[in-house]
């Protein structure tokens, strides 16, 4: 077995074992109501074991990431699988973190599904050591983006907590519009869950099934100094899921049939931007349906939205815990963030093109998370939003966060096209 | 009307005073239970003042935090728009024509809407700026409005305060002392809070204790940094000569001028090196694709010290040497060179050719021969031989010779030689590159002419190759070190401020009546736990928990 081998083993390792943490910590949480125990002590022993699976399952995707450096000869941080998988990291870091200054051993029903989600979601791209190109070898690079996936870390932890608040206070079965529109709320980040892993469902899925297209298509590479002319390229574009959107101006080369469609139904529109858009279109569009279908089998399954569903469990809990929970992770956070995704992002930027700040969509859309964070604090310190007002903040928060990292690559372009994006 | 500012403990409050900052009793009488408004510990700030002139106005517009919430919002929101398509920044060297056209024939009707309404360069419109300039003036008016009152409240706090600043805080405490002697449970409380570090004060059957007050300037010094950062962009397109961004190509072996400055810039050697076949993975391999490892730019910079003008006659000295990488650039007086891109271009620099009889292959004798700036006269044994003209980018148009560009890509020469055996001046056509020689048929050329001549290369090793151009970004930013510096006094100001909490914990005795407040700025959940945590230790019994006062959620 090469050591690439062990690596990947250990990262495998420690996804079953958060998995199994969290289904630990449920039962801590569940498991009280059941007959013959003594509540307090029965969340306290399990929680106690739950989270020392967390702490191995940690160790082992520690492993993952030291021995995946010792392999590539510098910090697994450069392409999608292996940010993903450090943010994942960083997450149940926090989580940890978090777990030390309040020992709330509930918190990680809801952080754990975080870390494990994006792990899964990392686990999709392709895992194998990629070269690094020279403008990515640089240990300002290395300091800003681990920095910037701590404080993102931290974000998730808070919205995990604030989406427990909102699971925990929401009147699902109240009438009034509040209630209503709260409920519908929760439902939709409900939802958006159920359509990530839909993603990573539907990827795994069509692959084990070997299903297979191409399309080529002519690229415009444009020139990258001054003066000089671009080249066009044809480039191949493989899809993994069956394409209900072929890319923009190209030409089908190979299509297994699905379920009777012969070929692709749309094209996707010009204006997508990104690199591969087509593909990236197609796998969103796949993804949002089988959400979808995934959430109304849930629903006819529950006979009642999910957050009513999930709410019994949350009795116990105590709101004011979660909401200070969750502030205290993004203002933990908040620093850590500014310095990894602004500061130390210019410094780089400054060395390696000569400008600190250029408003290259995805440094634009860190500026944009950093701006919303500060206004939830402003609201939080000195207008006094606390509870539901905030607990949607931080939820909203963490999407654009997501989007930041996931989303700007798919519909803008930009200089992190990072290698190996699907 | 002249407002009673005097509270009953006999301190004198400035106007619009809210807890009296002695004793801390509310001095706007309400008789409510609910929880203080804490903030600012309730001195009066400028931007409240209710008799107001028009600069009292303004104050207070950009003294709300609400407002700067607002400024925040619109900002981001704005800044999103940006990031739909392209800037208009991201071409380089494009006419506003072609810009113009990018966006109606890339995005239609929507994108012609974009860039009709300035969204295509939403970063330096006047309302962006505008903007930011309003939230810097935010971030100022804000700092100071609070900051000063402030300081002054807490430089001068009581130790014995009212007990109804007591009774509403949001940590409050109530306990008779029975079993204990009142003296010692007190001294021995105070022990324990020393113990967390507090600073204790007391004052008979008073304490009151604080830690971590440098806190509270944690926001106030993160704005400062803000604030700086802010003036010094402005700075940046205020003064003149701070900021350069030019792009420049260089041939191996070229000097050129760079603009605005003193300086000019050779490229004496470009190297480029691949990855190998095994240090990638197996589908880049299969692909067959080709990944730089590493590129460099073996760059000199010199400074003219003579005759500047006159390109062949100026005398340069070295300044400064540097091996130019991405990421690590030539920095000298403020100018930086980037290694921004490179492009494969094999070009003839020089070469050495030979005069030669074409019947005979008699060799007359060998001159040197450059492809920038050849010189016009060469003398070679017997012969004179005048360059007429020259075209480093050779092309035929319209039919007659002429050059594409000033680069030596197809460099071709027209001699007119002079010498022994001569009727009269015989003229020789001459294209270094073979390429060239076929193309533009050199051999029939010099026949059409009559010419005896041969003029050619003994062997590689006597011509000059660059093989590579390396593009260069020239900069030079002087705001730099006023960025990094506000950045780092912000980054100060929030390590302040989210890692340290402000708390205080104030205590009073009225008999065996004990009366317990607390207040921090964040995490509730910590003064909590220090409060039940010194209370245990001294006998007495609270759940963490149960020292909430409650608050209002909203």
């Amino acid at each position: 077995m090469s050591l690439e081998q062990i690596s990947n083993a250990c990262l495998v390792a420690g996804l079953i074992l958060y998995t199994i943490a969290f289904f630990t910590f449920v039962i801590a949480v569940i498991g009280q109501k059941w007959s013959n125990r003594e509540p307090l002590s029965h969340r306290k022993r399990w929680s106690k074991a739950a989270f020392a699976v967390t702490l191995i399952g940690w160790a082992a995707h520690l492993a993952f990431f030291i021995t995946r450096w010792v392999v590539k000869g510098s910090i697994p941080t450069s392409n999608m699988f292996e940010f993903m998988t450090f943010l994942g990291m960083m997450i149940i870091f926090s989580f940890i973190v978090i777990f030390f200054i309040y020992r709330s051993a509930v918190l990680g029903m809801f952080a754990l599904p975080v870390g494990v989600i994006i792990l899964a979601y990392a686990s999709v791209f392709p895992w194998e050591v990629q070269p690094l190109i020279p403008s990515l070898n640089f240990y300002w690079l290395k300091i800003h983006v681990t920095l910037a996936a701590t404080g993102e870390a931290f974000f998730a932890v808070g919205f995990a907590a604030g989406l427990m608040y909102l699971l925990r206070t929401v009147d699902f079965s109240g009438n009034n519009k509040n209630s209503r529109r709260a409920t519908r709320g929760v439902e939709i980040a409900m939802l958006a869950i159920l359509i990530v892993l839909g993603f990573i469902g539907g990827v795994f899925g069509f692959r084990a099934a070997g299903y297979e297209a191409t399309f080529e298509k002519e690229v415009y590479i444009p020139a990258e100094q001054k003066g000089a002319a671009g080249e066009y390229v044809t480039q191949t574009i493989d899809y993994v899921l069956p394409p209900l959107f072929k890319p923009y101006d190209s030409e089908t080369s190979n299509m297994d049939p699905f379920l009777g469609m012969e070929k692709p139904l749309f094209v996707t529109p010009s204006w997508m931007e990104g690199a591969n858009s087509g593909r990236k279109l197609n796998t969103l569009v796949w993804s949002i349906m089988i959400g979808l279908a995934l959430y109304g089998c849930v629903r006819l399954i529950l006979r009642k939205p999910i957050g009513a569903w999930i709410q019994p469990a949350m009795k116990d809990l105590d709101p004011d815990d979660l909401d200070e929970i969750s502030y205290r992770a993004i203002a933990i956070g908040f620093p850590i963030f500014t310095l990894g995704a602004l500061i130390t992002a210019m410094i780089w930027a400054h060395i390696a093109w000569g400008r600190f700040w250029g408003w290259d969509p995805k440094e634009t859309w860190a500026l944009i998370t950093w701006l919303f964070y500060s206004a939830y604090l402003h609201f939080r310190l000195s207008t006094g939003w606390h509870g539901r007002k905030s607990s949607w903040l931080a939820v909203i928060g963490f999407v654009l966060v997501m989007f930041t990292l996931v989303g700007v690559n798919l519909v803008l372009s930009g200089l992190h096209t990072y290698a190996g994006v699907e | 009307m002249v407002e009673n500012t005097k509270c009953e403990c006999g301190h004198q409050n400035p106007v619009e005073t809210i807890l009296c900052e002695a004793c801390g009793k509310p001095l706007q009488e309400d008789y409510g239970t609910e929880p203080l408004e804490m903030r600012y510990d309730g001195v009066a700030r400028r931007s409240q003042k209710t008799n107001r002139t028009w600069i009292d106005r303004i104050w207070s517009f950009f003294s709300s935090v609400k407002i700067a919430i607002y400024l925040i919002i619109i900002t981001l929101l704005l800044a999103m728009l940006g990031t739909i398509f392209p800037q208009e920044n991201t071409f380089i060297d494009a006419t506003p024509q072609q810009i113009a056209d990018y966006y109606a024939t890339e995005h239609g009707v929507v994108g012609q809407v974009y860039h009709f309404i300035g969204l295509s360069r939403t970063y330096e419109t006047w309302w962006f700026l505008t903007l930011l300039f309003m939230i810097g003036t935010s971030l100022v008016v804000c700092s100071l409005d609070r900051v000063l009152p402030l300081y002054r409240a807490l430089h001068k706090q009581k130790v014995r305060k009212h007990r109804q600043f007591l009774s509403r805080q949001r940590i409050v405490f109530e306990y008779t002392l029975e079993n204990e002697e009142k003296q010692v449970w007190l001294e021995e409380f105070t022990a324990k809070l020393k113990r967390k570090r507090y600073k204790v004060r007391r004052e008979e059957d008073a304490i009151m204790a604080e830690k971590n007050r440098f806190s509270r300037w944690g926001p106030y010094i993160n704005h400062i940094g803000l604030i700086i950062f802010l003036l010094a962009a402005l700075m940046r397109s205020l003064i003149p000569g701070w900021y350069m961004d030019e792009y420049i190509s260089l041939q191996e072996g070229e000097i050129k001028k760079l603009p605005g400055t003193p300086y000019y810039i050779e490229n004496e050697q470009f190297t480029v090196e691949f990855y190998r076949d095994e240090e990638m993975n197996e589908r880049f391999r299969e692909e067959g694709r080709i990944v730089p490892k590493l590129f460099e730019t073996k760059a000199v910079l010199y400074r003219c010290i003579e005759q500047c003008d006159d390109p062949s006659q100026r005398v340069l000295e070295e300044v400064h040497r540097h091996d130019i990488q991405v990421n690590r650039p030539l920095n000298y007086d403020h100018v930086m060179a980037y290694q921004f891109d490179y492009d494969f271009s094999p070009e003839i620099r020089s070469l050495d050719v030979q005069l030669a009889d074409k019947q005979t292959g008699e060799i007359f004798g060998e001159f040197h021969l450059n492809t920038s700036n050849p010189e016009e006269n060469y003398k070679v044994g017997a012969y004179n031989i005048e360059l007429r003209h020259y075209y480093p980018d050779f092309v035929y148009e319209d039919g007659s010779p002429a050059t594409q560009s000033p680069l030596p890509k197809a460099p071709a020469f027209v001699f007119v030689i002079n010498g022994p055996g001569l009727e009269k001046e015989q003229v020789h056509m001459y294209f270094p590159r073979p390429d060239d020689k076929i193309k533009f048929q050199q051999d029939a050329i010099n026949n059409a002419t009559g010419s005896p001549f041969e003029i050619k290369v003994e062997s590689m090793e006597r011509v000059e190759i660059s093989l590579y151009t390396s593009f260069l970004n020239i900069r030079k930013d002087r705001i730099i070190p006023f960025i990094f510096v506000g950045a780092g006094i912000s980054m100060l100001g929030l390590i302040m401020g989210f890692y340290w909490q402000h708390r205080r914990i104030w205590l009073r005795l009225d008999g065996n009546r004990l009366l317990l407040g607390a207040h921090t700025n964040k995490n509730w959940f910590g003064l909590r736990k220090d409060v039940a945590d010194a209370l245990l230790k001294t006998g007495i019994k609270a759940d963490p928990k149960s020292l909430d006062n409650g608050v209002k959620r909203v």
